[in-house]
């Protein structure tokens, strides 16, 4: 059912590697046994209906579940052959390698620059002028230096929706993450400002790994490379975008994605 | 495998209809074909000159089939089994069409024929090509809407036949020509009967064309560079 031999044989290995996952919230079964390989610099989406367990394996991924109560994993995660759930990694730094963006863009109430600027001061001291490259360097990574390079010391709260989102994105990258997770990044976005963030994952996936959720179908066979279909916190299919949206091998998929009952 | 109806019926509705004129402009053009078939060997002028009108409603019909298409396209951005309808819909039209067009070749011949002085053919050869090429349009039409893969694959190797059947009659009429060197009518009848045989020939391409579409829309295969490379290893 799940085809991971066609991830392995993606040119630049695997980024994560999800052995057997199963997710319980208070006991409850949400995640069931997930076996998959997601590549390194490539785009993988997840789609799936509300409630089929998504976001919470995203989730998983920086280990934003261990902020919620009563929640137990069992299985393995590894992040470049680490088990990220080992006693040796430390949370705050697998989530600068583990960048997270949500579904309502969240900038803090501070300056555009200093937005992008925040994490980088947690981890660093960098000179002025190496600090002003950084964030130059993330802003254009991001597609809003044009639009904010006037205007760096004003508030990242008057920008737009789309702009702040791309803002949230800066500031992602600008740590330089190894992987990029999006949780519904556009879905609060108008049809023009999703287009550059589906144009941004694009030129991001080069750099980063990205694993998106989505409820977008056509986004997921527009921006991804690989597509996870879950339903019901199982691992229905699992393979490349480009044959996952034509000619899927699960029934349950062909009924998803074409808007079928089940 | 019946699919699971769409959460939208309206769906489920425009994918029918796309399906139901591609059948109705089957029908047309398999009727066409039997009538250009029947004005050719009854020598029918009246017949053959019907051809022309019914073929322009077939171009017609292929043009509102490929709007219907695109709309649905446009609209409902499709995916899967309802994208490979849709795009397996416009491809069979495209085949149908040029069928339909054959059909007016053979009824060109078919009026040349009958302006003759004294056109003498048993077309007995004819005959069985005719048979053999109705029979593949009708079955390729039937897989297509029972999404029957089998019979479509039977149906490819089908083709060789006919191919086989065309062969032998330029063979044969290439011989008789030789004999007719006092007969100048004879020899243009001949031309004109093997103008004919080419087009039924051509026919049995588009049909199994059409057989190829049939698989995949119902696996999602593009088979047709693997019926090339059978024919040409003749396997």
């Amino acid at each position: 059912m799940t085809d991971t031999k066609q991830n392995a044989s993606g040119s630049n290995g695997t980024s994560l590697l999800v052995d057997r996952l199963s997710l319980f919230y208070s006991g409850q079964k949400a995640l069931h046994e997930i076996s998959l390989e997601i590549p390194r610099k490539q785009a993988t989406a997840f789609i799936g209906p509300s409630g089929c367990g998504k976001s919470t394996l995203l989730r998983c991924f920086n280990r934003m579940n261990d902020l919620i109560d009563g929640v137990e994993t069992t299985g393995r995660i590894l992040l470049d052959g680490t088990d990220i759930n080992s006693k040796e990694v430390d949370v705050a730094q697998l989530r600068r390698l583990v960048g997270m963006v949500f579904q309502r863009p969240n900038p803090f109430p501070k300056t555009i620059y200093e937005n992008v600027a925040y994490g980088l001061r947690l981890q660093d001291t960098l000179p002025k002028t190496e600090m002003d490259e950084r964030v130059e360097w993330a802003l254009r990574s991001a597609a809003l230096w044009d639009e904010a390079k006037d205007r760096l010391k004003e508030s990242a709260l008057s920008l737009s929706g789309g702009q702040q989102q791309r803002l949230v994105i800066a500031r992602a990258i600008a740590i330089k993450p190894s992987v990029l997770l999006l949780d519904e990044p556009a879905s609060a976005l108008d049809p023009i400002s999703t287009l550059k963030i589906e144009e941004l994952i694009h030129q991001l996936k080069t750099e980063y790994t990205i694993v998106i959720v989505t409820h977008n179908m056509q986004q997921a066979a527009r921006v991804s490379d690989y597509t996870a279909f879950l339903y019901l916190g199982e691992l229905i299919e699992f393979g490349k975008t480009d044959t996952l949206f034509t000619n899927p091998k699960e029934r349950q998929t062909e009924d998803y994605i074409t808007g079928r009952y089940g | 495998m019946t699919p699971h109806p769409h959460i939208s019926e309206q769906f489920d509705h425009e994918l029918d209809q796309a399906r139901n004129r591609l059948m109705e402009m089957g029908g047309k053009v398999e009727q066409q074909l039997k009538n250009a078939c029947k004005a050719l060997t009854n020598h029918d002028l009246e017949l053959a000159e019907t051809i022309k009108t019914g073929d322009r409603s077939i171009n017609q019909l292929e043009v509102d089939l490929d709007e219907l298409c695109v709309q649905i396209i446009a609209r409902r951005q499709p995916a899967a089994s309802d994208l490979r309808t849709l795009v397996s819909v416009m491809k069979a039209s495209t085949d149908l069409e040029r069928i339909g067009d054959e059909a007016k070749r053979i009824a060109k011949m078919a009026i040349a024929i009958s302006r003759l002085t004294y056109p003498r053919d048993q077309y007995t050869d004819i005959r069985k090509l005719v048979a053999l090429v109705m029979a593949q349009v009708s079955a390729t039409l039937d897989a297509f809407a029972r999404l029957d893969v089998d019979k479509a694959i039977g149906l490819i190797r089908y083709d060789a036949e006919i191919d086989d059947a065309y062969d032998a009659i330029v063979r044969d009429r290439a011989v008789q020509m030789k004999e007719m060197a006092n007969n100048p009518e004879g020899i243009e009848q001949t031309l004109h009967v093997l103008w004919a045989a080419r087009a039924l020939e051509r026919i049995g391409d588009h049909a199994k064309n059409i057989s190829e579409v049939v698989v995949f829309l119902v696996r999602g295969e593009d088979i047709r560079d693997r019926a090339l490379a059978a024919k040409l290893t003749g396997g």
